[in-house]
């Protein structure tokens, strides 16, 4: 193969042959060029490392928004823990100490055989390696009755923004002895331990401030993320408060009806409720179907030590859009996927192999303030799939004491700062 | 898509037929062909594709993985369906379940919940009345997500609660759909508990359905079949009548319900 040194490193002549390799051309004079669509977990610390590793590769990120509001710990706001701005971030550190250039705008199509992405705003930008950090998409259609009107009555609140400050303004408003629904869908879907850190901080709430409210959980799964765990957990903190019904008892709704606040279940039972939050199933950000990038099931097939798309060429897509089980969607997880695709892709435009990949994940859950959990993995790349290191890994204690757990949720916060440090360059107040 | 068959290859002559039978990896080289149980089922047939297998491409529950197929031919064609059975060939018993479908069920349309304990490609056999057989098969790669730490101890306090949704009325010929469950540990006989000791074998083993006294379909289940047996199916009735279940454990004990169906 003729990588970049090694054509630097023929004469004149050479360089008329290889008109078939147009992103290498192309890309001299600098680095190579590099864009990346979504500022979140993934696409910003993808921005970061790559400019970290080599200053001059030109990288483009394209994000919709101006401030990132972060799905990790926007359950402590739901739970009235934090203020709303405490888990916003800006774009600062990447603009200004590492020289990205930010687009505010919408990618609305790709174009992989001309390497070239189309924005909101008119523009095309050119790339010789695209990163997708999407995230998730709501797939509108999959759950009866649940579309995008029926979450401005029921929300969702599985992206960080004004579906979260909804959801919270619904809780506040919400009568002592009212029910709180919460319906959470079958795997995968982005964070696993997600829907059930916030019952928990729901009911948190409701203990200081709505003492007779109660809580339903009706699950698609049968069984959950720490399961053990957080219902140890809701037990020692909340008595019966929370009531969780799994996909064997008839927990899976089917049908929701979001001007009443009802849901109905497979078999036919009908919940309902004064807050209705429904966690739908979801699919990989729509700019990754554009692409060509997306399996039948929505979701995106990746070479594990790379990130790249298995079916197309020069994008590589991390994140919640990508199929990296057995690691959850998290933002951990998006973060370390972030830094794997930054040094293939650096290797790459180098002429380099990429180096081998690993990855961890630390799922931080707070059951209440001051009682925290948590998960663990160790991932590695075997015959281009992510396998955990065996014996690696694990989740907290069962039979925990109360300072153990205290301590898991001060860690809980510094973990968040910390990758909040590493992914935005936010320092922490 | 058109699929390479038996058939067809045994139709071409010389040489043409000597080399695609030579090429390693056609459509015929099924996973199926690697399986004793399966290619005892097919015997001499020439197995199409008739038959359509759904399981998702990556599965982070091994425990319960949800499995539908569906027959495209009609079960009032002249030579219907009589049964589809459901291998999983890398579980310690492959055999999943097998379904013997009447006319009354309108289409051979089912989906149930399976386990399986690794990455493997599932095989779905349908044979017709007169033996003809019909193939289907659908790899999944099975992963445990690092978030995901399953209770190994079953909930055992509904066991036995059964569940039945039936439409309440069909018009004449068209198949209504049926969701059934019922809660049971279908503990394998593999499993052992925390002191080492094996658990008992404890499985459903059986799901009869009938209408009006006539069999619309039976499900013999096997302990790759999930916890919590579910079973969605059709009925096609053609006069009203009382749809009836009945699960029967392996140690003979019988549950049973029931739905009434309009028909007009
Ligand atoms: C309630 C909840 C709690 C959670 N808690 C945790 C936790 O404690 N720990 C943890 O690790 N993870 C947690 N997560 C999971 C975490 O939020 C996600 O896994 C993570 O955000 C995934 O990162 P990503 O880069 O794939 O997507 P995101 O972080 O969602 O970033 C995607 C970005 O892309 C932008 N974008 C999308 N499409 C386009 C487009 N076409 N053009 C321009 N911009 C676009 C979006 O605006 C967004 O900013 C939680 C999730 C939820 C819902």
């Amino acid at each position: 193969m003729i990588t970049r040194r090694n054509m630097l490193a023929l004469g004149a002549a050479a360089f008329v042959a290889p008109l078939a390799m147009p992103n290498i051309l192309r890309a001299q004079g600098s680095a190579g060029r590099v864009v990346i669509v979504g500022g979140g977990f993934g696409g910003a610390t993808a921005a970061k490392y790559i400019k970290r590793r080599n200053p001059d590769i030109d990288v483009t990120l394209i994000e919709a928004q101006e401030r990132f509001y972060t799905c990790p710990f926007s359950n402590l706001y739901l739970g009235g823990l934090r203020e709303f701005e405490s888990i916003g971030h800006s774009y600062e550190e990447l603009t200004g100490e590492y020289g990205v250039n930010l687009v505010t705008a919408l990618a609305e199509d790709v174009d992989g055989d001309a390497h070239t992405v189309t924005l909101s705003n008119g523009e095309t930008v050119e790339y010789d390696k695209l990163i997708l950090s999407p995230g998730i998409d709501i797939n509108w259609g999959a759950l009866e009755g649940y579309d995008e009107a029926a979450a401005e009555l029921a929300p969702h609140a599985w992206k960080a923004g004004a579906q979260t400050q909804l959801l919270r303004r619904q809780l506040e408003e919400m009568e002592d002895g009212g029910l709180f629904v919460l319906s959470a869908p079958a795997d995968p879907f982005r964070c696993p331990p997600g829907p059930y850190e916030r019952v928990s901080l729901v009911a948190h709430y409701f203990k200081e401030h709505k003492p007779n409210s109660k809580i339903l959980i009706l699950d698609s799964k049968d069984a959950f993320s720490k399961q053990g765990l957080f219902t140890a957990g809701w037990q020692s903190l909340y008595g019966d408060t929370i009531e969780w019904v799994g996909l064997s008892d008839d927990g899976r709704v089917v049908r929701v009806d979001a001007e009443a606040l009802e849901v109905e279940t497979e078999f036919g039972m009908v919940h309902r409720a004064n807050v209705l939050n429904v966690v739908p199933p979801q699919k990989a950000g729509f700019i990754a179907e554009r692409a060509g990038v997306t399996n039948e099931g929505g979701w995106v097939p990746i070479k594990a030590s790379t990130f790249e798309s298995r079916q197309v060429a020069d994008i590589h897509v991390i994140g919640d859009a990508a199929i990296a089980s057995p690691m959850p969607k998290s933002g951990f997880c998006a973060n370390t996927q972030g830094k794997v695709a930054a040094a293939a892709i650096v290797a790459s435009l180098a002429g380099n192999e990429a180096p081998a990949a690993s990855w961890t994940n630390t799922c931080y859950s707070l059951i209440g303030p001051d009682y925290g959990i948590s998960v663990v993995g160790v991932y590695e790349a075997v015959d281009d799939e992510v396998v955990q290191v065996e014996g690696s890994g694990g989740v907290s204690p069962a039979d925990a004491d109360a300072d153990f757990r205290l301590r898991e949720a001060q860690y809980a916060v510094g973990w968040y700062d910390a990758i909040a440090n590493d992914t935005w360059g936010t320092v922490p107040a | 898509m058109t699929r390479l068959t038996r058939r067809s290859v045994l139709a071409l002559s010389g040489a043409g037929a000597l080399a695609l039978m030579l090429r390693p990896a056609t459509a015929q080289a099924g996973a199926w062909q690697r399986l004793d149980a399966a290619r005892e089922l097919v015997g001499d047939a020439t197995p199409t594709d008739g038959i359509e297998l759904e399981l998702p491409l990556v599965s982070e529950n091994g425990a319960a993985v949800p499995l539908s197929f569906r027959v495209e031919r009609a079960l009032d064609d002249a030579d219907p369906v009589e049964t589809v059975h459901l291998f999983a060939p890398s579980n310690p018993d492959p055999l999943i379940a097998v379904f013997h479908f009447s006319p009354l069920a309108g289409r051979a349309d089912v989906a149930t919940r399976v386990r399986l304990n690794e990455s493997q490609t599932v095989i779905a056999i349908a044979r017709t009345a007169s033996g003809e057989v019909m193939v289907g098969e659908r790899e999944v790669r099975v992963t445990t997500t690092g978030c995901l730490m399953v209770d190994d101890t079953y909930e055992s306090a509904n066991v036995f609660q059964t569940r039945l949704r039936a439409p309440g009325s069909v018009s004449t010929g068209e198949p209504g759909k049926v969701l059934s469950m019922i809660n049971h540990p279908m503990e394998t006989g593999l499993r052992t508990n925390s002191s080492g000791e094996t658990l008992p074998k404890r499985i459903i083993e059986r799901v009869e359905a009938t209408m009006g006294g006539e069999p619309v379909l039976t499900a013999e289940l096997n302990r790759s079949v999930s916890a919590n047996p579910y079973l969605r199916f059709f009925v096609a009735p053609t006069q009203s009548g009382t749809l009836e279940l009945v699960w029967t454990e392996d140690t003979g004990e019988t549950v049973e319900a029931s739905a009434e169906i309009s028909v007009g």
